[in-house]
């Protein structure tokens, strides 16, 4: 097992450097460019442009540019963002804990909700909450988070008023663990609802598998009682792939909601993200798109692992 | 159900009503909130401003967004600033140095002495003392920190002298018109003299000012706390304890916690905002008619990469096909029932300030424009568009992607040049590369790819700077030089000597008059179509006191006036 993780680790190193070049290559190609910004201002001059461009170092040939990012991303610095001038490391420190608060969150909620009620649903396939909950699930599934969140706004914050309609906490407060809570709220119904649907009909397929399974009949001759018939063999076999899906998500924990963020102006990684990409500032492009493709990779790894662990029929070889 | 109605309709998930007129429509856009001093002001409490935008530095030498300035306004100041006339006003000099007071003189080489004082006993927030050597420093800093965004003026200084801790002496290397606003931020010498690079310090989110605020907490991408600053030269000002600029997502969003009265003021509005708040008893527009004129470009050469200068656009290269777009473009029309009323129709690129040029363009006639084509040999063929001599009148149609209002106002030219017999076809492109403003950045405007293009642009206080790079013959941008302005490829020999001539004196009449000139020769080469003067619009709720335009400077400009009813 040993020997399997270190040598997908060092195939990981040529994946992430192709992605990492990639990514350059894509950011670079696009139109426009970080300077952009800077033209509405009547004062701006061209001499102004490629003094910018030079401190910038947007004038050296690209492999040059692209191997000095790389070069000091490696030891460590990871540069500054254009926009604000500051490290791209603290930019993304400051995003991440309120992206780690919303996504850990949406992760637990749609945990405590996924799994029983999947289980549920495939205990009493084709009664009517089975129906129910597949049509439900369906509905979301098929709904835009974007769509979705600006109803929920539309609803709750505008029109019934409970709700704020947007940020992390109220400005002129002291830290209220309440007005937090209830800042959240919104933004994790968003996110959850979708990933919920996606959940149970995953877990219900698999159980509905399970539970034909003849040690399933064998458990029950023995005597045993359902819940635990229910819960340790049927289970316990059913959410193994269940656990391939939850390790896959595990990239999002850090990189955040970039829709649902934007909408409840939530200040994570997702807005982060995607500030950056409106004005190209190609440092914080750059972190994120690193940061997000390595756990992108180590994800896979873990689910890989995780997989194996708990099915002893698979074997790595 | 209304207020579903209207969230949605500004989400965008609906087209907002445009068809039914807005109150008020076609009177006077002047700013319809001014002070009303009904009620004497009090002191203290707190104002929240929302803002949908946040800022990425408050250090005012480094940013290049609207939303700074609204911050900064309350923070950082400059020796003098512009009242809404366009006047110079004093802020920490005693007086505007002019000819007049002999504050500013011209030596026998032709250059230009100011010379400044400051007011006595000014501090920096901080209780350090504001010296003559601040002045001389912020000149060194934005020359020396190769990141600043622009360095307007600084570049005309020849050297600063220093007589006295109040006194600085600037020695220009010309006859620098502007040099009023010269140091309009003055940053602090004692703080940052010893930074190696500023843009790597506390300074870019914290900026020591002398302003009535001092900042207290920025909280990325949610709010920025300014105190009072308790050593503020005026000790009866700010009235105001705090204020919290908050981010909001997305302007809609600011407009309904200002209804709410969660907010007790939020910058920057839409015309199409406009009448849900002028609905409001309890709230209260600001509209000031801002120096911004939206306009439609016309290349005058051939749409092509890099084109020459002195070729000939096969369609817009005929005068009377380019006056003809202009008679059949409604200003008007298109400002009542897309702008809500509140923008006037353009005229020039200098709108405002004293050498604003105001004789309107002739005014929207279908009628003379299907008859000038006519006269002008451009025929009707069986499809309904109109060719000559085997050129068909088709032509591209640009901006910037994504804004509402301009691909609206672009619906209504195409069918109105469509009436008069002109294909116009849409090809809009993201503002980064339509505004990017440089041949490597593919604008069109730089390489000459386009035909018509619609954007909107702010000149400078000093018309010179927005006249001479965008209307000298010598500044159309070409692949050896790609730094001018001049974009309809416009050439006028007569215009090009006013442009000189208006350059090289400090006589502000003789000035006006020959960018008058200018301005008029280029409306009657119909090379660009002046679409409407935009207002800066912003709102506050009606116990919020104090606020006043400025056509130069964002609402937040007198902050220290605000006050709460109590």
């Amino acid at each position: 097992m040993g020997r399997y993780i270190l040598r997908r680790l060092l195939q990981a190193l040529p994946l992430l450097f192709a992605i990492s070049v990639a990514s350059f290559a894509i950011l670079k190609a696009t139109p426009g460019g970080p300077l952009a910004a800077y033209e509405g201002n009547p004062d701006f001059t061209e001499q102004d442009r490629l003094r910018l461009e030079h401190a910038f170092g947007l004038d050296r040939p690209l492999p040059i540019q692209y191997i000095s990012w790389l070069g000091s991303f490696l030891t460590g610095d990871w540069g500054y963002g254009f926009a604000s001038h500051q490290p791209v490391l603290l930019l993304i420190g400051e995003r991440l804990p309120n992206t780690l608060t919303l996504m850990a969150t949406v992760f637990v909620v749609v945990l405590l909700l996924a799994i029983p009620i999947g289980v549920t649903t495939a205990l009493r396939q084709y009664s009517v909450f089975d129906h129910v909950v597949t049509g439900t699930t369906f509905t979301f599934l098929s709904t835009p988070t974007f769509w979705l969140g600006l109803l929920l706004i539309i609803i709750f914050g505008l029109q019934l008023r409970w709700l704020p309609l947007g940020g992390i906490q109220t400005p002129v407060a002291a830290f209220d663990l309440g007005d937090r809570l209830r800042h959240l709220i919104l933004p994790v119904a968003t996110i959850s609802l979708v990933q919920v649907g996606s959940h149970v009909r995953f877990l219900r397929a698999s159980m509905l598998e399970t539970i034909g399974q003849d040690y399933m009949r064998t458990a029950r001759a023995k005597g045993l009682a359902e819940r635990v018939v229910v819960l340790r063999h049927a289970l316990k076999n059913a959410a193994i792939p269940l656990v391939t899906v939850v390790a896959l998500d595990i990239p999002e924990l850090f990189v955040g909601a970039l829709v649902t963020e934007q909408i409840f102006g939530w200040p994570g990684m997702g807005r982060l993200f995607l500030d950056a990409a409106f004005r190209s500032d190609y440092p914080v492009l750059q972190g994120i798109l690193a940061v997000s493709s390595t756990l992108i990779v180590l994800s896979n790894l873990i689910a890989d692992v995780a997989y194996g662990y708990l099915d002893p029929r698979i074997r790595y070889s | 159900m209304r207020r579903l109605a209207i969230a949605l309709a500004a989400f965008g998930l609906v087209i907002a009503a445009c068809g039914q007129p807005a109150p008020g429509a076609g009177t006077s856009a002047a700013p319809s909130a001014t002070v009303a001093a009904t009620a004497s002001p009090t002191r203290g409490g707190t104002a929240i401003v929302a803002i949908w935008q946040f800022p990425a530095t408050l250090a005012a030498h480094y940013a290049n967004q609207t939303v700074t300035d609204i911050v900064d306004n309350g923070v950082i100041e400059g020796l003098a600033e512009t009242n809404t006339n366009g006047d110079y006003i004093p802020t920490l000099a005693k007086s505007v140095p002019t000819l007049a007071n002999g504050g500013a003189k011209v030596t026998s080489d032709g250059k230009l002495d100011v010379t400044w004082e400051l007011k006595p006993g000014i501090k920096w927030s901080d209780g350090t003392p504001l010296t003559s050597a601040d002045i001389k420093y912020t000149w060194e800093i934005w020359m020396k920190d190769p990141k600043v965004n622009n360095r307007t003026g600084f570049t005309e200084i020849a050297s600063i002298d220093l007589p006295n801790e109040t006194t600085a002496v600037v020695h220009y290397k010309s006859t620098y018109a502007a040099y009023p606003l010269n140091f309009s931020s003055l940053m602090p010498k004692k703080l940052l003299e010893n930074e190696a690079d500023i843009s790597k310090t506390d300074y870019v989110r914290r900026p020591l000012g002398t302003g009535p605020f001092k900042i207290t907490e920025f909280k990325t991408d949610e709010s920025i706390t300014l105190e009072r600053n308790t050593n503020y030269r005026d000790p009866n000002r700010p009235y105001l304890d705090k204020i919290i600029f908050k981010s909001v997502p997305s302007s809609q969003v600011g407009l309904a916690q200002l209804k709410a009265g969660e907010v007790h003021a939020m910058w920057n509005l839409t015309e199409a905002q406009t009448p849900e708040v002028e609905k409001e008893t309890s709230l209260s527009l600001l509209v000031v008619q801002g120096p911004t004129v939206e306009r439609i470009e016309l290349n005058t050469a051939q749409n092509k990469e890099y084109t020459d200068p002195n070729s000939v656009h096969p369609v817009l290269g005929d005068i009377e096909m380019r006056k003809a777009l202009l008679y059949a473009t409604p200003k008007q029309q298109i400002i009542d029932k897309l702008l809500f009323g509140k923008a006037k129709p353009g005229s020039s690129p200098v709108s405002q300030g004293w050498a604003a040029y105001k004789e309107p363009q002739e005014g929207y006639d279908p009628a003379k424009a299907n008859a000038v084509l006519d006269k002008a040999g451009w025929v009707k063929g069986s499809d309904g568009i109109r060719s000559k001599g085997g050129v068909r009148a088709s032509l591209t149609y640009a901006t910037t992607t994504g804004d509402q209002l301009r691909e609206r106002v672009q619906q209504v030219l195409v069918e109105e040049w469509k009436a008069i017999g002109v294909e116009v076809k849409i090809q809009n492109q993201p503002s980064s590369v339509v505004l990017s403003g440089s041949c490597t950045g593919k604008d069109p405007r730089k390489l000459g790819t386009f035909d018509l293009l619609m954007y909107a642009s702010t000149p400078s206080i000093d018309p010179h700077s927005t006249i001479l790079p965008r209307y000298h013959s010598k500044q159309i941008p070409t692949q050896a030089d790609c730094s001018g302005q001049n974009y309809t490829r416009f050439k006028d020999p007569e215009a090009d000597k006013a442009i000189e001539e208006a350059g090289g004196t400090l006589d502000i009449e003789k000035r006006k008059a020959a960018y008058a000139k200018v301005m008029k020769a280029l409306n009657d080469a119909y090379v660009i179509i002046w679409m409407y003067d935009r207002a800066n619009i912003d709102a506050r709720v009606t116990g919020l006191q104090g606020l006043e335009g400025n056509v130069w400077r964002r609402f937040t400009w007198n902050i220290q006036d605000w006050w709460l009813k109590k």
